[in-house]
């Protein structure tokens, strides 16, 4: 690349080309891109910008939500055509290219969508508008909590820029602090967004120093933030803050019939290269888990390492010094698990200053093993036994859990539990995410509240 | 002992940079008028400042001894040449950041001097020439909000304060309040409205952070516009897009200007005479009283002009000494204008951190 790639912020007047930026490189250390990192002054300015903005009707929303989502996946974007959008997130990021395409689609596709799925959150007694007929007897409307959402978004895979779109879709205003590891997307995303009917002080992108993400927070009235088990500690308490905390994923397997949901497996380790909250980091087998360990390392041994924007690539790759400290993070905390692959280093240097992560998978003796809530971004699995004695506690603090089971009962244990956050059953992988399904509960749960209405 | 007239040179005047430096050393490191702070440390420094030290770059023989100043009796550090009756203006004491404060005595005839310069600064930069100043920032120990209350005087104003206590801010922030840290920013932003609102201000003194959180307030960004005609900021760093909004978005109206000091130099430098738009601040030194080198963290060596190091920072007058002060800001190097010793600085802070620290469990 001879020209770096400029990343302005997109503030309420436009774009803003910062004198403090920061260089984004790819993953042999090439620079590709200057990404303007805005002070403190302009994130306060730009959040009152955002509140003193008007919010396009709900019709118009939609179909610039969709608009955009065409203009994303398929079209020029400040002068990058899709595929080479694509090629730039998969080089910077290290995510596999046929992963990042089906992202693109995807986030076209639930961006036209996503006034249709802010419905499924909206209580059955619930209207729109206040002039509904309805409301003449009394009727709840269904109100926003406020005007202005902010997002501290993640870099691990484009869809997280999915759910927000909801937001925009409901009427707020939205003010996206984009990942250093991938900010292409979110830039991409929110200038389509801006050509498409979004006035610029309606949607913003606020690339900042660390020092100052803070304060997009306590600008906005809600906001959602991605992070690790820091964030949940952190934001927790916080009534106006949703934190997008680890996964954590599971899959329980019982009875004797595992090797036909082997492909359920692997495909929900390794989906998305392993870099979701929605890859599986555990599994539960009732009986001895070391045969189905055995199998699963196998089929995941088979997959090549190749560079990420290669057709046929499904494992994540990294810079290479970055790609040994997830490495040494997982050998130090092996902690007495029994490698099944990966035991030896998970590293496979591709010689130019990246390394493909490998998949890893090991043995725990016991259920409640700590190790079964070591998430990493790669396919990296942990096969713990489990019986019915062992309840459902070793499954609690799940994302999504996938049980293969015909125990009725017990499945009505998973689904009341509140830790555990979706339940699949039978042959359904844990990485499926549905529109129509909700993810961590519908967005709209959060970002939305009934107001009674009576018409005399 | 007479003293050497280049030491007492007219306020208008500036002396010879290594002719200065030699008066000095005789000054300060001869036992009849020298401190006795310095006399006593002399005996361990390995040279003779009197013949080793005659240049600027001999200046960076000396130990740092900056820390030293937390323990030393403040009559130790007043040179035994002006007598019994020493015109002491005040003892200042450094932010406290890293434990206990650093002490220093002003004596009058630097404040003197440095109030000339500073005076020719401002006329340079066009502050208003009547009016009152309002001081939002430290004052109690710290030089800070004095040196507003004598430039104010000069041109026949009045000093208006808001005190900080930069030391409770920074012991709230470093015992994880930042929530406390926010009220306190909040009440100072508070008293200085009622300042601004009821009094004839015509110069506000503050640092950025403050300078940013008032920004907060539009109808407080509206009165600033209409009554003041110039602000200096100083205390901290303020990144060159901040600068910029400032400028030309949240106080267009009003003349900015950046100052940089240190309790450990008696002062502080106005941001040189740029033509607008010219995004770099620099900051010439008060030479040979206050001079600066740019350095290699880690080699102590010089930088090249362009590049970024650590700031070492001097102070040699009749009344102090404080030669080879590293202090912990980082500076961009830059050539100083004619006739000037040593060093001048710009963008002077930390870069940006985009996180605070590599985590690596988790997917996101």
């Amino acid at each position: 690349m001879d020209e770096l790639i400029r990343l302005d912020a997109l503030g309420a007047g436009g774009p803003y080309h910062s004198r403090s930026r920061l260089t984004i490189t790819e993953l042999t250390g090439t620079p590709v891109a200057e990404l303007s990192l805005v002070p403190r002054l302009f994130v306060q300015r730009t959040m009152a910008a955002l509140r003193e903005a008007r919010t396009l009707p709900a019709h118009e929303r939609a179909a610039a939500l969709a608009r955009a989502g065409r203009l994303f996946a398929t079209g020029v974007v400040d002068g990058i055509p899709a595929e080479e959008y694509q090629h730039i997130v998969s080089r910077v990021s290290g995510m596999p290219i046929i992963v990042v395409r089906a992202a693109t689609s995807g986030i076209g596709r639930r961006a036209g969508e996503a006034y249709r799925t802010t419905r499924y959150a909206r209580p059955e007694g619930a209207v729109d508008d206040w002039r509904d007929p309805l409301t003449r007897n009394g009727q709840a409307v269904w109100t926003r909590r406020g005007d202005v959402f902010a997002v501290h978004a993640a870099g691990n895979h484009p869809g997280v820029h999915t759910l927000w779109l909801e937001a925009l879709a409901l009427g707020y205003r939205v003010a996206v602090r984009p990942s250093r590891r991938e900010p292409f997307t979110p830039h991409r995303l929110i200038t389509a967004l801006r050509e498409s009917g979004f006035g610029d002080d309606q949607v913003v992108l606020l690339p900042t120093d660390y020092a100052v993400a803070d304060d997009i927070i306590r600008d906005a009235d809600l906001a959602m933030v991605y992070g690790g088990e820091e964030v949940v500690n952190k934001y927790g308490n916080d009534v106006r803050v949703l934190p997008q905390g680890p996964g954590r994923s599971k899959i329980l397997l019982t009875g004797h019939d595992w090797e036909s949901h082997l492909g359920t497996i692997v495909e929900s380790v390794s989906a998305f290269g392993g870099t979701a909250c929605v890859n599986t980091t555990a599994v539960f087998v009732e009986g001895d888990p070391a045969p189905v360990a055995e199998a699963v390392a196998e089929r995941l041994s088979a997959i090549p390492s190749l560079p990420p924007e290669d057709d046929g690539a499904v494992l994540p790759v990294q810079p290479v010094a970055d790609a040994h400290a997830i490495e040494k993070y997982l050998l130090d905390h092996v902690n007495g698990a029994t490698p099944v692959i990966g035991g030896d280093g998970v590293v496979d240097d591709l010689g130019d200053g990246s390394g493909v992560l490998r998949p890893a998978v090991f043995l725990v003796d016991r259920p409640d093993a700590p190790q079964t809530g070591i998430e990493l971004s790669f396919p990296c699995v942990w096969f713990a036994p489990w019986s019915r004695a062992d309840g459902i506690e070793p499954l609690r603090n799940t994302l999504v859990l996938t049980a293969i089971t015909e125990d009725a009962g017990l499945v009505d244990h998973l689904v009341e539990d509140p830790s555990i956050r979706n339940v699949y059953l039978g042959d359904t992988p844990t990485y499926l995410m549905p529109p129509w399904v909700p993810h961590d509960a519908y967005l709209g749960e959060f970002l939305m509240r009934t107001k009674g209405v009576i018409r005399t | 002992m007479s003293t050497d007239p280049i030491l007492d040179c007219p306020l208008d005047q500036v002396p010879e940079g290594p002719e200065f430096i030699a008066a000095a050393m005789r000054w300060h490191f001869n036992p009849e008028t020298g401190s006795p702070y310095w006399l006593d440390r002399a005996k361990t420094l390995g040279f003779d400042p009197r013949e080793d030290v005659r240049t600027f770059e001999d200046l960076r023989r000396f130990p740092n001894v900056a820390n030293e100043l937390r323990d030393v009796r403040v009559e130790d550090l007043i040179p035994r040449g002006y007598g019994a009756d020493a015109d002491v203006i005040g003892v200042y004491e450094s932010g406290g950041t890293t434990g206990p404060p650093k002490r220093v005595v002003l004596l009058r005839d630097w404040v003197e001097r440095l109030m000339h310069r500073t005076e020719q600064d401002l006329r340079a930069r066009g502050y208003p020439e009547s009016g009152h100043w309002l001081s939002l920032g430290p004052t109690g120990p710290h030089v800070f909000g004095e040196l507003v209350r004598w430039q104010a005087a000069r041109r026949g104003g009045i000093r208006f304060t808001v005190d900080m206590d930069p030391r409770w801010v920074k012991r709230c922030i470093a015992e994880g309040r930042a929530d406390e840290a926010e009220r306190y920013a909040e009440h100072l932003i508070d008293q200085s409205t009622y300042i601004l609102e009821t009094q004839d201000v015509r110069v506000l003194v503050t640092t950025p952070p403050l300078l940013t959180r008032l920004a907060r307030r539009k109808a407080l960004v509206d009165l600033i516009n209409t009554k003041v005609g110039a602000i200096s900021w100083g205390g901290a760093h303020m990144d060159p897009d901040t600068r910029y909004l400032l400028r030309t978005e949240v106080f267009p109206n009003v003349k900015l200007y950046g100052t940089y000091g240190s309790t450990m130099i008696l002062g502080g430098l106005a941001e040189r005479v740029a033509p607008p738009g010219e995004d770099l601040v620099v900051f010439d030194t008060f030479s040979p009283y206050i001079s600066f080198s740019v350095v290699d963290q880690e080699t102590g060596e010089a930088v090249r002009y362009g590049d970024r190091g650590q700031v070492v920072m001097h102070h040699v007058s009749k009344s102090f000494l404080l030669p080879n002060n590293l202090e912990r800001d980082l500076a961009t190097r830059v050539a100083p204008p004619p006739g000037q010793m040593g060093d001048s600085v710009a963008d002077v802070g930390p870069l940006p951190t985009f996180e605070n620290e590599t985590v690596i469990e988790g997917v996101y």
